[in-house]
């Protein structure tokens, strides 16, 4: 595996070496891209924050992991923590950081010590003397959305803030700031030191009704099939989520994954999540999983995802448990279109977008559902 | 300014305003919660979205750019305002609807054709009841602008957001009550609320009774600000000086006297510039700060009781603390009537008076502190057709007052009062201009000096909070100090007509500057009562009996 090679120091001496903009440049040659979802260039990004005038600045490393389904960031601070923390240095010598930052995820903080010896480590090998200090979340999954996690860090209420200004140019502090992912900052280490780098491999979080789930490292536009077979399922296959903000759709070994072919199909790839579901379970319990989770995470500073999610998921539950009409299905729809509309942040204008596919391709197994519920009550009485 | 399209029609808007405001000014009807004037836009309540290149903004957060083609009036805009606001309106509707009450998010509801709300409400919450100011949380929609008042404006940080998800709700720390807290009462919070979640404590009933008793000697007085504002009320516009109405109306509700609160006002300002002039002959403690603003009080009592400590704080008790005491301990016996059965009212723009009354050291010479909402209530009750009553005057025996007592209500008054007295006694001569324009207006930090018998003094007068953190850490370069809670002064009071916008605020202080002008006496010293007063009563400012009626001690709070 390609995310496994160790640098050992080099890659940062070499950027030190090359300079900020030949570092950017060859970042860019390298299309190194973010790891996070949004396929941003690395170099861009990093070029953008070199040139503002502020002469304080700040690197951020995104370990707040929190999309259900997503663990390649574990991976990648389980089995090789320095490159991460070489490809954070890198990032701080380039943009000429005052201080970086590793937010860590509440639930990794049994990787702590870990952590801390490899910052120990890389920066004997790399002999700088940038600070880095962790901030351990308290367990929000806004905190991951790139504007709560640097009111996390300043000790204020996590909440996402209006763009723009982009953290770019009024980020952390309000100075201009660098958001990078755990993959983007490995990547870093990676390009700059290998010469046969690949930008296109990624890392797959593989899971749902599968025998063998995990981290497969795979490159994009491989075929769906190829993937799930992988995961020697055991029973065949009927949809897909890509993660839970992703969406879903009907199962497809021929098609293939890349952010191209699912954009397309109102889908997001994201970070490279796939939750397999096979036809012994239920989309709407499935949906209704989801919303509870949302339900849970909201942050709860617009209305439509404060209300509109909780809302949704006592619509799911009353199709489940109680008694619904196929109005509520209407109903749902449209509180999930409105939802999608007019959220303050990315996570508010997806929380809905697995409701908005599921009712798109599995509305059928909803208006099942709700008939049965029906039937099952004319009985009782 | 920039051309935009808005409905496929060309407008010129201004880039400097958000997309709200310049909608609004140029007739559209956006609906809108979470945003207030003066506040940075949360963008939290999503009403106020519009359509652009086929997707919804809020117009609140955005600005105008050239070319921009905004469309209002789409089924997709429409529909996201409707859902939206369905989807606030179970917090707030159980208790609303019962009580028919209208407030911003009823009337965007109504306007939005929503018969029927799909939803139904959530869990009920506890009412937090303090002394001056309740929070019904079951009201509540999380629109943040009481959040940002009390941090951004009055710099208090009283009540923050806790929870997340549905869960969110305002709250002060750990879920205490508001009176457990360091809030000021200043109630900013109840003037920026739009769905009626904060409020004042009522006293309406309390002076309902005592007014039916026979047995009791009910006094009303008025603050200075009140009879340019209590107009508004009855349908009059902002500014228009009630005063002669006001007493009429209070008459007929049946108060025994009606006493004008300018005139505490005007013992205020000959206590304070008396107090001001022995510093200066002492040469110290500078600066000396004003204590008329009860709010402000309570914050230096918390966050700068190093103030008590240095002796900053001047002594005097806020006007009508005064007025009130002299009603009891002047008034009564020269008419023969036992202290306990006068009860004096007061109409204030305040709530943090409410909670002054309550103050143990100040023995409550005043009984009830009334809002200006609650006085318009309670003429409300009385049916009394306010707009067209014939003017009448203040009862003469307290009730004769200077312009001096007038300026008291908009920021930088006291200090001007004070300034007109202070000059007068201390150098003997006329002061030729007594506007002092320097002090005057808006602005949140005004400066200006005076030369006293060859001495510059300088003052400084602060409105809000949070300037007057600001004032307070360059106080050391004054010798004189104002500071005033409300941003605007007592003229933008928690307990002024709602709702809140700056042009009334601006039209309410052009008003009371008119009333100085108009008045025949415009310092405080020429008041022939207070002349009285001193000659039959208290003998000299600062005498002993003086400071046992005017004057106070402070303590230091806790955090």
């Amino acid at each position: 595996m390609q995310i496994k090679k160790q640098t050992k120091g080099k890659a940062y001496k070499k950027a030190k070496k090359l300079g900020s903009k030949e570092v950017i440049k060859l970042l860019k040659n390298k299309a190194v891209v973010g790891q996070g979802g949004a396929n941003f260039p690395t170099g861009t990004k990093w070029e953008m924050v070199l040139n503002e005038k502020e002469p304080e600045k700040y690197i951020i490393c995104n370990a707040d992991e929190g999309e259900p389904g997503t663990f390649k960031d574990k991976f990648i601070l389980t089995n090789n923590p320095d490159i991460v923390i070489e490809g954070l240095l890198i990032g701080a010598e380039v943009i000429k950081a005052k201080k970086a930052f590793i937010y860590l995820r509440g639930e990794y903080e049994y990787l702590l010590p870990k952590i801390k010896r490899s910052i120990t480590k890389v920066k004997k090998q790399t002999k700088s003397k940038i600070p880095i200090e962790i901030v351990v979340g308290q367990g929000a999954y806004i905190c991951g959305e790139e504007t709560a996690i640097m009111e996390s860090i300043a000790n204020r209420r996590p909440q996402p803030l209006q763009k723009p200004p982009f953290p770019t140019q009024n980020g952390l502090y309000g100075k201009p700031t660098v958001l990078n992912n755990v993959g983007t900052l490995a990547n870093v280490s990676l390009a700059i030191h290998y010469k046969d780098f690949d930008p296109e491999l990624r890392l797959y979080s593989l899971s749902g009704n599968l025998t063998t789930p995990g981290i497969f490292e795979l490159k994009l536009g491989i075929k769906l099939g190829d993937l799930i077979r992988l995961g020697n399922p055991e029973h065949p296959i009927k949809a897909v989520y890509f993660g839970c903000f992703g969406g879903c759709m009907p199962y497809n070994p021929d098609m293939k994954i890349s952010p191209k072919d699912i954009c397309g199909k109102d889908c997001i790839l994201g970070s490279c999540t796939i939750i397999a579901v096979d036809e012994k379970h239920s989309i709407v319990d499935m949906a209704t999983n989801i919303a509870k989770f949302y339900e849970f995470e909201s942050c709860g500073k617009c209305t439509p995802c404060r209300e509109g999610t909780m809302r949704i998921l006592g619509l799911l539950e009353n199709i489940s448990m109680k008694d619904a009409s196929m109005k509520d299905l209407d109903t749902l729809q449209e509180l999930a279109e409105v939802i999608k509309e007019t959220s303050f942040c990315g996570l508010g204008q997806t929380a809905t977008s697995h409701l908005l596919t599921a009712l798109k391709h599995f509305r059928k197994e909803f208006e099942e559902r709700v008939k049965e519920k029906r039937n099952r009550r004319r009985v009782a009485r | 300014m920039t051309k935009v399209k808005v409905d496929n029609k060309e407008f010129e808007f201004d880039p400097n305003k958000n997309l709200l405001i310049n909608l609004k000014e140029n007739g559209f009807n956006i609906p809108h919660l979470c945003y207030q004037e003066g506040l940075h836009p949360e963008a939290r309540c999503r009403l106020c979205v519009v359509e652009i290149d086929k997707k919804l903004i809020t117009s609140c957060s955005h600005y105008p750019k050239e070319g921009m083609e905004i469309k209002t009036k789409t089924k997709k805009v429409k529909r996201a305002r409707k859902v939206n606001a369905e989807l606030l309106m179970p917090e707030h509707m159980d208790k609303c609807f019962r009580e028919n009450k209208h407030h911003d998010l009823c009337n965007i509801i109504s306007d939005l054709g929503l018969k029927k709300v799909r939803f139904n409400p959530k869990k009920k919450y506890k009412v937090d009841l303090g002394a001056a100011v309740i929070r019904d949380d079951n009201l509540c929609i999380n629109c943040g602008r009481c959040v940002q008042v009390c941090s951004d404006i009055q710099a208090t940080y009283a009540i923050d957001f806790a929870g997340r998800a549905h869960h969110e709700h305002v709250t002060p720390y750990y879920e205490k009550d508001l009176p457990e807290m360091y809030c000021t009462k200043c109630g900013q919070c109840i003037a920026a609320c739009p769905v009626g979640a904060i409020s004042e404590r009522e006293h309406l009933k309390e002076v309902l009774k005592v007014l039916k008793d026979k047995n009791k000697h009910v006094i009303v007085q008025t603050a200075p600000s009140i009879r340019a504002s209590l107009g508004e009320e009855f349908g009059m516009p902002p500014g228009t000086l009630v005063t002669g109405k006001m007493v009429a109306a209070l008459r007929k509700c049946g108060f025994d006297k009606v006493f004008d609160t300018n005139l505490g006002a005007d013992m205020t300002i000959m206590e304070e510039a008396s107090e001001f002039l022995e510093r200066a002959k002492k040469g110290g403690p500078f600066p000396m700060i004003t204590t008329c603003c009860p709010a402000w009080i309570k914050f230096m009592e918390h966050f700068h009781h190093e103030l008590i400590k240095g002796k900053n704080m001047s002594s005097c008790k806020s006007p009508h603390e005064m007025l009130g005491n002299l009603i009891k301990n002047y008034y009564a016996p020269n008419n023969k009537i036992k202290k306990k059965d006068i009860i004096v009212v007061s109409i204030m723009p305040c709530t943090a008076k409410k909670f002054e009354s309550t103050r143990p050291e100040l023995a409550s010479d005043v009984n009830y502190v009334l809002t200006n909402r609650e006085a318009a209530l309670l003429i409300k009750h009385f049916n009394i057709d306010f707009v067209n009553l014939p003017d009448e005057n203040f009862d003469p025996a307290l009730g004769i007052s200077t312009g001096a007592g007038a300026v008291f209500g908009a920021t930088g008054g006291v200090m001007e009062a004070a300034l007109r007295t202070a000059y007068e006694l201390g150098t003997g001569k006329q002061l030729t201009k007594i506007e002092f324009d320097q002090i005057r207006g808006m602005e949140s930090i005004k400066e200006g000096s005076m030369i006293v018998n060859g001495i510059e003094i300088k003052f400084a007068v602060a409105n809000g909070l949070s300037n007057a953190e600001k004032l307070l850490k360059i106080k050391d370069r004054y010798h004189f100090i104002e500071i005033m809670a409300c941003p605007g002064g007592c003229i933008n009071g928690g307990g002024q007509p709602l709702p809140y916008s700056k042009n009334k605020v601006q039209a309410r202080m052009n008003a009371i500057y008119e009333e100085d002008a108009r008045l025949p006496l415009r310092k405080s010293h020429e008041n022939p009562v207070v002349q009285k007063i001193y000659k039959d009563c208290l003998g000299k400012p600062l005498s002993k009996k003086a400071h046992k009626c005017l004057h106070t001690h402070y303590y230091k709070r806790k955090l």
